[in-house]
């Protein structure tokens, strides 16, 4: 070996290096980067039976016609990822649903949506929505409905309870009780129960609500996390009356008309989910097709007959099978019997500085701590 | 050419491989092995850690975050709980743990086999997964409540889930073969010898256990405990899906505040303080036993000859050991003097009672998971009505279900591969260089082991971002890695101890390069270790869904974190299939790293199949 090689060596090395380099770099990197140009939207997606509808119904047929790949991000809660990939100015999503509490405070990360650019026939059906469901950066793809879902075989004679009163009276209405971990919904269903009318629900009295709450905590087998969960007690008898989501209820209702579950609508509340482009999001045409695509009255009919989660649209309503729209929650009887849970409200500034949200959850925390 | 002049020419990182001298300046350059995890934690690791800390204080907030912590009694209390819980999931772990590693010390041939993986494959199947599995199993219509009814023991189902027994049985039973491999590892390092020696001076079988064979498996023990107590107070998935109201772990509010949009801060404060408090439950007991428990008790690294071993006791050591004398004294013995009093036949039968329990809470949530996965019907129920291949079905009809399983393997080679690459050089690194403060060394590459996956992955996701590695699918393997680079430092280190550096040194003294050396003498010898060490490594990964679902992105979603969502959303079979595929999957894993363990005595041939294995 001589001098001449050996100085060589650590070249060749560096050239012999830099494609593999390159390689590992790219590799490191293809989370957004190397692929943005390629032709695909990204969607936060709500996952279980709902994401395999949409997968079905929606995103696979418009691939086919688009070839726009839709990638889905499952993701329960997504206002904390958006304003993150924001500040790091990363944005993934093109596609993200926002709770309504969360539209203001995400207002500066959000784009506004050219609803000029959607197709005629999406527009006909944006038009068709409640004027408060379009808004310059999110428009209310579902309408969500929480309920008071039972067991009938838990009741004598199949009469279960109606109102948040009865759902508090375990004395007429035996039984465990299951309520979702959370301070929305639950505060205004236990004001409810303790005889304040909907119309003085807002703003809510926070010491009058956990008071009530601490009456029912006794007979609560689970303060659940996860959407299933409500359904999977009932069904197993571990409760015989819940606070709960009314999709997965519906749903089970139509897949197993046998089911001994049932919901009632009066006192439901119902609220919007707001669909929004994130401010630079990479495909922000793809994502105006897709909501095109979405839009279209008989495709969105074919969506909600599946899954029971309503898009506020009477042209939708109008387009599906009336047989099977029992259970939307757009209905003219949930209209009239439902509440309308105001977001406002809790997404607003709570005296510790945090949101309404937030400072409530703390104190039920406590409260179910005890 | 001479000698010299060859030295010369080598490129540096192949004198990095001259391990074998024992000369300073072959132990520095040795000491180079090390960089790479060393610069590889220093960027995954430690620049994250510090990140978060900066994120707590960050703008004019102070320390105002960290005053809310304290000042909340609801975090203050859940702090105290979470200490409570991981104190009774460690005492249940060693109560029942220990029988059962005593039962797989003495057994032999096959009945072993069977215990070591009823033991092993627990070990390996996602959290989500076994948690799950106690769902099904504690459930008001579920086998214990069903087998209770029928013997006629109770009139009504008992309500077992949703309460803090649930959340302490399901977290022992995750974290039981913790206990169990550590104390074995305790005992597999014991002289027979000085069992039989008892037994010779006329000690009956009992006396021979409490006063001869405890008191050496102590250390073990307590390893154990302290390894199960740290890791139970990171929980925060178990405990949300089978607790009650009280039973809120510290972990589960940094979970719940990640989901708040105007927690940043407040979120980082949180994860902070658990950091803090593991680190500081681990340096009491270091302080105490030795950092040694944190990879089983065991030590690993031999002090070098004349590195100022011998130094005068601290105030510390002294107390602690007047304490541990009085303790022994006054408490120990005549308690273990007691215990070798107890009629023999009751004592074996207590023993034999709490391991077969130990077992059946480690193989029950297979058994009930492969159960429920032939279900036909669309809900979980126990015993299924009819029995199908539907859901399975389902789970390869389904190209998303394959494709995560084909991703979480990919993240798995590729996390397995990094971890053995930086877990070996450090190993040789650490094994044959003279480097000072090999302890300390030793401590900070095992350290991510400890930290609680939350704050790793919370930690993690702020520099993911801003590098753009969100998503990516060597990103997430890098993340795994963390976990996976300790496991084979451990596993490789140990394995090179039992390699004699005089066969290196033989190899390098009739010309072998150092590279030669290494693969010829040294990576034969170590294959059992790097075989065992691979899988490890692999499944730390398989498994992972704390940092997956902190760093995962569009592209490519896990296998665990598919569940997770199915889970969240739906209560159907198809966890249950996967669980099985899982086991299926580790019990094929476990049947080659056997299959290369007894190849171990082939000749060295040929070295590029010695580096497959």
């Amino acid at each position: 070996m001589n001098a001449s090689t050996s100085s060589a060596t650590p070249a060749r090395w560096r050239q012999r290096l830099a494609p593999a380099l390159t390689v590992l770099a790219m590799a490191m990197g293809s989370g957004t980067g190397a692929l943005a140009q390629s032709k695909e939207v990204v969607i936060q997606d709500p996952g279980g039976t709902y994401g395999e509808n949409l997968r079905r119904l929606v995103y696979d047929p418009f691939t086919k016609e688009t070839g726009i790949k839709v990638l889905t991000v499952q993701e329960a809660r997504g206002g904390p990822r958006i304003k993150a990939q924001a500040d790091a100015k990363r944005v993934e999503w093109d596609f993200a649903f926002i709770f309504d509490q969360e539209v203001h405070q995400l207002d500066a990360y959000l784009a506004d949506i050219d609803y000029k650019k959607l197709s005629p026939e999406a527009q006909k059906t944006v038009a068709s929505l409640p004027k408060e469901a379009v808004r310059p950066k999110g428009v209310a793809l579902q309408v969500i409905g929480v309920v008071l879902a039972y067991n009938k075989q838990a009741f004598a004679g199949g009469k279960g309870p109606r109102t948040w009163a009865d759902f508090w009276n375990v004395k007429d209405y035996p039984g465990k009780r299951c309520v979702p971990g959370w301070s929305r919904f639950v505060f205004e269903a236990a004001l409810l129960a303790d005889g304040v009318t909907p119309d003085k629900l807002y703003p809510v009295d926070f010491d009058r609500a956990l008071r009530k709450i601490a009456e029912i905590k006794p007979h609560v087998v689970k303060w659940w996390q996860t959407n299933s969960q409500a359904t999977q007690l009932l069904l197993d008898g571990e409760a015989s009356a819940c606070v709960s989501y009314s999709g997965p209820i519906a749903r089970l209702k139509k897949e197993d008309p046998e089911t001994p579950l049932e919901l009632t609508w009066d006192q439901a509340f119902t609220y919007y989910d707001f669909f929004s482009i994130p401010k630079g999001a990479p495909h922000q045409d793809a994502a105006l097709k897709l909501l095109s695509y979405r839009l279209d009255a008989q495709r969105a009919a074919r969506l909600v007959e599946a899954t029971s989660v309503a898009l506020p649209s009477p042209r939708v309503y109008a387009a599906a099978d009336p047989k099977l729209r029992d259970y939307w929650t757009n209905s003219p009887e949930v209209e009239k019997k439902a509440i309308k849970w105001n977001a406002d409200f809790w997404g607003a500034k709570a005296p510790d500085g945090t949101t309404n949200e937030e400072y409530a959850q703390q104190k039920l925390n406590q409260l179910l701590a005890r | 050419m001479s000698l010299a002049s060859q030295n010369r020419v080598r490129a540096p990182w192949m004198a990095c491989l001259a391990w074998g001298r024992r000369s300073r300046a072959g132990g520095l350059q040795t000491v180079w092995l090390l960089a790479p995890a060393g610069l590889f934690l220093g960027v995954f690791y430690l620049w994250p850690l510090l990140d978060l800390l900066r994120l707590s204080v960050a703008g004019d907030a102070g320390l105002s975050f960290y005053a809310r912590v304290f000042a909340v009694p609801l975090y203050w209390d859940a702090l105290v709980r979470t200490f409570g819980i991981a104190a009774s999931v460690a005492a249940l772990c060693a109560l029942f743990g220990y029988p059962l590693a005593l039962r797989i010390h003495g057994a032999r041939g096959a009945w072993r086999v069977f215990l070591l993986s009823a033991v092993v494959l627990p070990y390996f199947i996602s959290v989500l997964i076994r948690t799950y599995a106690w769902m099904v199993l504690l459930g008001r219509n579920g086998p214990i409540n069903k087998l209770l009814l029928a013997l006629g023991l109770i009139e009504a189902p008992l309500a077992l889930n949703f309460n803090r027994v649930a959340v302490l049985i399901s977290i022992s039973a995750v974290l039981l073969p913790l206990m169990v491999l550590t104390i074995l590892g305790n005992l597999s390092r014991l002289d027979p010898l000085v069992d039989r020696a008892a037994t010779a001076s006329g000690a009956g079988p009992l006396a021979a256990f409490w006063r001869v064979l405890f008191p050496q498996t102590l250390p073990g023990l307590l390893a154990g405990v302290l390894l199960v107590f740290v890791s139970a107070l990171g929980f925060f998935i178990t405990p949300a899906l089978l607790g009650g109201p009280t039973d809120q772990m510290f972990a589960m509010h940094i979970a719940q505040q990640a989901d708040f949009l105007a927690s940043g801060g407040f979120l980082q404060a949180l994860a902070t303080v658990l950091l803090a408090v593991t680190l500081l439950v681990v340096a009491v007991a270091g302080r105490f036993l030795g950092f040694e428990f944190i990879w089983g008790g065991q030590r690993v690294v031999r002090h070098a000859v004349g590195t100022g071993t011998l130094r005068s006791p601290g105030p510390w050591a002294v107390l602690s050991s007047v304490c541990g004398r009085w303790l022994a004294d006054g408490l120990g013995w005549p308690l273990l003097r007691l215990l070798g009093r107890v009629p023999a036949p009751a004592a074996r039968s207590v023993g034999w009672a709490l391991a077969g329990f130990a077992l059946l809470t480690l193989v029950a949530p297979m058994v009930i998971s492969a159960i429920v996965s032939f279900n036909n019907a669309a809900y979980m129920s126990f015993p299924p009505r009819a029995y199908s291949l539907r859901w399975y079905e389902r789970f390869f009809a389904d190209s998303e279900w394959v494709s995560s399983l084909l991703t979480s393997v990919t993240v798995g080679v590729l996390s397995c591969g990094m971890s053995l690459a930086l877990g070996t050089s450090a190993a040789v690194a650490l094994v044959r260089s003279t480097l000072r403060g090999k302890s300390a060394w030793m401590l900070f590459l095992v350290s991510p082991l400890i930290v609680p996956g939350v704050v790793l992955g919370l930690s993690l996701y702020s520099l993911f971002l801003r590098l753009d590695w969100v998503g990516s699918v060597a990103g997430l393997a890098a993340a795994h890695a963390m976990g996976g680079l300790p496991l084979v430092l451990v596993i490789v280190a140990a394995g090179l101890q039992t390699v004699d550096v005089r066969q290196e040194q033989a190899a390098a003294v009739h010309g072998a390069s150092p590279w030669r050396v290494f693969m010829w003498v040294t990576l034969p010898a170590i294959r059992p270790s790097l075989a065992a060490a691979a899988l490890f490594a692999f499944l730390h990964s398989f498994d992972d869904l704390v940092l997956s679902l902190f760093l995962s992105g569009a592209h490519r979603v896990t296998l665990p974190l598919r569940l997770w969502g199915n889970v969240n959303y739906k209560l159907d079979p198809l966890p249950a299939v996967v669980a099985t595929l899982e086991v299926a999957l580790v019990v094929l894993g476990l049947f080659l790293v056997r299959s290369a363990w007894f190849t171990r005595s082939k000749p060295p041939g040929r070295p590029a199949e010695a580096a497959a294995g």
